[in-house]
């Protein structure tokens, strides 16, 4: 088991070297001179300038030079400057990432929660009326584009009822020191971007819950649960349930990389200014920097999802072995 | 209608010239017979085909009889639904309705090419990963663990800043060479177990090279697996054409769905009407997503009856 584990980590390892790599490359092919666009932000542009930046920014130097140092910064936890805020990226995004930390955090719970208790009466009437339309409203949701379905909310909840409000993570007020009304007024602003995060990511995981339980529910040891007279609260607590909540473990992991795409998404429809929010405006500004960051830490952030499924899962079953 | 018997007829038919060829494409007719047969009995097949029909046909109609060019503004600007202008005009005076038609050929032609040029990746990657093991084989799943890892939208968009172009082919290509890791993953495993099968072990004892063990032997019994697959990449693309096209990457050429969704979050549709014009693109975007994912499972049903209903 050990063996298993030290490969998983290793195998994590390569992929973080191997996305920084790309990370690398992707962005010395990107269109416009970074010494430039440095400049295109600053009102006194001169050639000098213009030659100093390319000297700071070691744009002289040779490519594995620039690699190396890309690498070194990386783990020094320097991660650049952006060419638009002037200032260091993670002090741009730092407090971005846990308002995105926040939406995402509250709805993965929710989706999980709600899509594993619909999954469970999908599988339990099977063939019968409460599967298909949890079925079928579980397809139609999966074929909708969230940023759609979260515009739709809008229509709803802001343009018809004016219910609750349709920008930002909180009002326009400083956030500190929290008070009492701070506290619900983010919630009411998270109340719409969570629940398009959910909704739109729950039909996978019901999907996968009710497939695995239906599986587990035609195996022989549970008829033999049921003929030695337990009840189906029984059946499915002790015998169905453990069993089938294994792909659910790696769904949740393989799901991050799909919620990140959401929550972008999101954060664009809704005004959140978590990172979605600020990727799509370095991706406008051509602030690379942010974006650049943006990558890595999303790579990073789904390598260690799937490396943590990866140990909850052999810890849960004994018979997984390396693939 | 019995495609069983139908096809191979048909088959026969074309063929008449050449005795052999027919004969050898007729079985495969039959086989492609049955399998629509049983298609066309699930219910999530009939309404997916009868959904994609609806939206081929419309993309048929809207080229051959719509009169109006998507492209060109007029002085009717931000006007109300009315029967003038079912779904409103936008800020330069294009109609939504056409824009919408017109979205059709753009959504239908993203999902499949998109859908070949991941499928194609996919496949040679993991047969290639697969069949040649060892060190070649640990090298390329780790590079598909980084497509895997890489949140898609991030990528996508990365990779679209760098090509620079927003034509509607390389939206297609930045689609489809973001998209392939799932089918590799998918073929690799079917492959690894084909390879110690006992057919492929006699190929091997009588000296077939090992691409044609591959074409012959190995390719057949992966396609059945990848089939269904393909169809539901076709929903998946379209989706990721209206996202990039919603953020503002999407083709500058063509009308996409994606994009009129766009111009009217931008003009604040969704707080100000005509409703029509926000809820129409996307519910069509809905619906065809929905026709492929229906037919996708209705496919891996049949191809696949482990996974049939018990």
């Amino acid at each position: 088991m050990r063996r298993i584990l030290a490969k998983r980590v290793i195998n994590a390892f390569i992929t973080i070297i191997l996305i920084m790599t790309l990370n690398f490359m992707l962005f010395r092919w990107m269109p416009g001179d970074p010494a430039k666009l440095m400049l295109n932000h600053s009102p006194h542009e001169s050639d000098y300038a213009y030659l100093r930046n390319v000297e700071i920014m070691g744009l002289n130097d040779p490519l594995w030079e620039q690699f190396i140092k890309y690498f070194a910064m990386t783990f020094e936890g320097n991660w650049g400057l952006s060419y638009a805020f002037e200032m260091p990226v993670i002090d741009v995004i730092g407090q971005a990432i846990l308002w995105t930390i926040l939406l995402m955090g509250v709805s993965t719970f929710f989706t999980f929660v709600v899509g594993v208790w619909l999954g469970k009466i999908a599988a339990r009437k099977r063939g019968r009326s409460p599967d298909l339309a949890i079925t079928g409203f579980g397809l139609f949701f999966y074929g909708m584009p969230i940023f759609w379905f979260g515009i739709m909310l809008l229509v709803i909840f802001v343009g018809y009822w004016h219910i609750l409000p349709s920008k930002g993570y909180m009002s326009d007020v400083p956030l500190y020191p929290i008070t009492f009304d701070k506290i619900v007024d983010i919630l009411t602003h998270l109340i719409l971007p969570a629940a398009t995060l959910t909704i739109g990511s729950i039909a996978g995981v019901t999907l996968i819950m009710r497939n695995s339980l239906v599986d587990v529910l035609t195996e022989d040891y549970i008829v033999t649960a049921y003929a030695k007279g337990l009840d189906d609260r029984q059946v499915m607590r002790k015998h169905a349930s453990p069993n089938a909540r294994l792909p659910i473990v790696t769904t949740v992991a393989m799901d991050t990389a799909f919620i990140l795409g959401g929550v972008f998404q999101i954060e664009v429809v809704f005004g959140y200014k978590g990172i979605g929010w600020y990727s799509m405006q370095a991706i406008w500004n051509e602030d690379y920097p942010v974006l650049q960051f943006v990558f890595f830490i999303g790579g990073v952030a789904v390598v260690l999802a799937n490396l943590i499924a990866d140990i909850i899962l052999v810890q849960l079953d004994p018979r997984v072995k390396i693939t | 209608m019995k495609f069983e018997k139908v096809l191979p007829a048909i088959t026969q038919r074309l063929f008449a010239s050449r005795p052999l060829l027919a004969d050898k494409l007729g079985l495969l007719a039959r086989d492609a017979g049955k399998v629509t047969d049983l298609f066309l009995k699930t219910w999530l097949g009939r309404v997916g085909m009868a959904i994609i029909l609806f939206f081929v046909i419309l993309s048929i109609f809207t080229q051959l009889a719509v009169p109006y060019d998507p492209r060109i503004g007029s002085d009717d600007i931000r006007q109300d639904s009315s029967w003038e202008h079912p779904f409103g005009t936008d800020d330069i005076g294009r109609d939504v309705l056409v824009r919408t038609l017109h979205g059709t050929a753009a959504s239908l032609t993203v999902g499949f090419v998109a859908m070949a040029i991941s499928m194609g990746l996919g496949t040679v990657v993991g047969l290639a990963s697969g069949y040649a093991g060892g060190w070649k084989d640990e090298v390329i799943m780790r590079i598909n663990d980084v497509f895997l890892s890489i949140p898609w939208l991030v990528l996508m968009i990365v990779i679209a800043a760098v090509m620079h172009t927003q034509s509607l082919w390389a939206i297609i290509l930045v689609i489809g060479i973001t998209g392939w890791s799932t089918t590799a993953r998918i073929v690799r495993a079917q492959v690894l177990t084909l390879k110690e099968r006992q057919f492929v072990e006699r190929a091997r004892a009588i000296g077939s090279r090992d691409w044609h063990i591959i074409r012959k032997h190995i390719l057949p019994n992966v396609v059945p697996l990848i089939f269904a697959n393909a169809i539901l990449t076709v929903a998946i693309s379209i989706l990721s054409e209206s996202t990039l096209s919603f953020l503002g990457l999407g083709p500058r050429d063509v009308e996409t769905w994606g994009k009129i969704l766009e111009d009217a979050y931008r003009l604040n549709v969704e707080i100000v009407g005509p409703y029509a014009f926000i809820i129409m693109p996307g519910l069509c975007i809905v619906f065809v997503v929905l026709g492929f994912t229906f037919v996708g499972y209705a496919m891996d049903e049949v191809l696949n009856p482990k996974l049939r209903v018990r």
